[in-house]
């Protein structure tokens, strides 16, 4: 078991925490530190994104309730209160633009031949306050970085950039609660092999569901090369993967994608 | 005499069909009103489907349509035959086509750029040494709004003549930000750094990747070309955040940036010329192997 230093504790998706006026909740997580502080009258959220010095990721999400303030040099965004009964929560949220997938080593799925790859994308945090969880502000939880995808500089479409594994084994996926898992099933029906160098993934299509153990998960998704056309056509599950087991529904998809169908796109758009 | 006059005017008067006048009048002012309307109802309904351009222009051509339409009912009120007026606008269009021809050329050209776009409503174009964000698009001129807040009327046929760039149609831009560094330095190792900055900056986007180019052998120093590629809505903080991280990370690894020098030879490399010093108290040894003091 972890130990703590006084006052802190790990922190939960989802889970309503209650402060006094006054108080300051502190959080640490992903890349991300996050002060969330009540007044009478207000709401001030203070955040600073930094990439940690040392290439390894922290694994866990620390949080604290306290009467101390960050440095005056962090910028603050003040919100008023509006009849809030004085309690925050924490929502997941996928990236808002989709997400190019680079695994860190080319994979080859040969012709006929079909995989799962589990990646892993990073989650925004939406700060929400009240009964209602009325949202004040969104939080990246690592500095996103962003790639453009396209043919040429003229025809394509700005991303966000996330390089993985590209890991075939879900026991190796690392547990992270600022990342979400999705699973990617890749069927080639082409006749020649298909060199997996990069992929989009469509992020803001997905919604985040969690399970037993806190872990954060998408929906699947099926990204089927055709025969003989140039495009690819992408499937995504109407519910969580069955590999998370049990899971509750934390937030749902950014963008919604008209029930049963199905996003044919160009291959240049999918992988690049 | 006076007597006969003020009869003339009143036969005149009383000849001129005022009803019909009224009428015709009437109906331009209609006409007026309801093209504006019609025009406003449609740009609403497409407001949200199309671009703002677009928009425009489906706004203009309805409220052209609906006043065209009452202005020929308004005419036929007066009592003016459709024939007749058409052949008189004939007529018309060759007097004014040779009175102002200034005017019908930017009508004209004014067309051409409306079917050739070459750049719509809200796009940031650059004209003869002018960049501004186009405003409107008009009949004889394009409008454009600088970035000092300026307003500038441009003639349609400026832009059917000069060279137009169009710094919005696309979505990424790449910078080319040129640096020198001295002799001395390790070329490669500033490239290595460059492209750590470029991988480090949240604006530079990750492809098309970053590069960095040795452009040439400079006065004063080895000339370097360092490329990346941004959003085309983030190019100023993009130049200029990139521009401080670099001054910084080469000042933080003591790589200089040189300012034009000029190295003084007496001839030859063997045989240093003599510079004699007339008060060497007020002269700091520098260990220079060229100098000889005259104590």
């Amino acid at each position: 078991m972890t130990v703590y230093p006084e006052g802190q504790r790990d922190g939960v998706w989802a889970h309503p925490y209650q402060l006094a006026s006054g108080q300051t909740q502190q959080h640490r997580l992903g890349h991300t530190h996050l002060w969330v502080t009540l007044l009478d009258q207000e709401w001030q959220v203070r955040f600073v994104v930094q990439q940690p010095e040392d290439s390894a990721d922290p694994l866990t999400w620390f949080e604290t309730i306290g009467h101390s303030l960050p440095s005056s040099e962090i910028p603050v965004q003040r919100f008023v209160r509006s009849g809030d009964n004085g309690e925050v929560c924490f929502i997941p949220a996928m990236a808002s633009l989709p997400t190019v997938i680079r695994p860190s080593q080319p994979l080859t799925v040969p012709a006929g031949g079909r995989c799962v790859l589990y990646v892993g994308t990073n989650l925004w945090m939406k700060v929400c306050v009240g009964e209602g969880r009325s949202e004040l502000t969104e939080v990246p939880l690592a500095v996103p970085s962003r790639t453009w995808l396209g043919r040429n500089s003229m025809e394509g479409e700005i991303c966000y950039a996330s390089s993985t594994y590209g890991r075939l084994a879900l026991e190796a996926v690392p547990k992270r609660p600022w990342r979400a898992v999705t699973p990617v099933t890749i069927i080639n029906r082409r006749e020649r092999p298909l060199l997996l160098e990069r992929f989009s993934l469509p992020t803001p299509l997905l919604s985040v569901y969690r399970n037993g153990q806190g872990l954060l998960w998408t929906p699947g998704i099926t990204v089927e090369c055709e025969t003989d056309m140039n495009s690819a056509s992408l499937r995504i599950d109407q519910s969580a993967p069955q590999a998370a087991g049990e899971c509750e529904l934390l937030a749902p998809a950014r963008e919604k994608l008209a029930k049963g169908r199905r996003l044919v796109r160009a291959f240049d758009h999918i992988f690049g | 005499m006076l007597e006969t006059l003020q009869t003339t005017i009143a036969q005149v008067i009383g000849s001129i069909a005022w009803g019909k006048w009224l009428s015709a009048g009437f109906l331009l002012v209609l006409g007026i009103v309801l093209a504006t309307f019609v025009a406003r109802s449609v740009g609403r309904l497409v407001e949200t489907r199309t671009t703002r351009h677009h928009q425009v222009m489906i706004r203009r051509v309805f409220f052209y349509l609906v006043f065209l339409l009452f202005a020929i009912a308004a005419l036929r009120e007066a009592g003016f035959s459709l024939e007749v007026v058409l052949g008189a606008a004939g007529i018309l269009t060759v007097a004014i086509g040779f009175a102002s021809q200034t005017s019908a050329s930017n009508i004209i050209s004014g067309l051409f750029l409306v079917m050739e776009k070459p750049f719509e409503i809200g796009d940031t174009i650059e004209v003869d040494a002018t960049i501004g964000e186009v405003v409107a698009i008009d009949l004889l001129s394009v409008k454009l709004r600088t970035a000092d807040n300026l307003y500038v009327r441009i003639p349609n046929e400026t832009l059917i003549k000069t060279r137009v760039i169009n710094r919005s149609r696309f979505p990424i831009r790449r910078i080319d930000l040129v640096l020198g560094i001295a002799y001395a330095e390790d070329v490669e190792k500033v490239q290595d750094l460059l492209l750590e900055l470029a991988q480090q900056n949240t604006v530079c986007l990750e492809e098309p990747k970053p590069f960095v180019l040795v452009t040439g052998f400079g006065a004063s120093s080895v000339d370097l070309q360092f490329s990346f590629w941004v959003p085309r809505e983030e190019f100023l903080d993009g130049r200029g955040s990139m521009m401080i991280v670099v001054k910084k990370a080469l000042d933080e690894h003591g790589i200089e940036i040189p300012f034009p020098h000029t190295s003084v030879y007496a001839g030859s490399h063997s045989e240093p010329f003599r510079v004699q010093l007339m008060a060497p108290e007020q002269q700091k040894d520098k260990d220079s192997p060229d100098v000889d003091r005259n104590d």
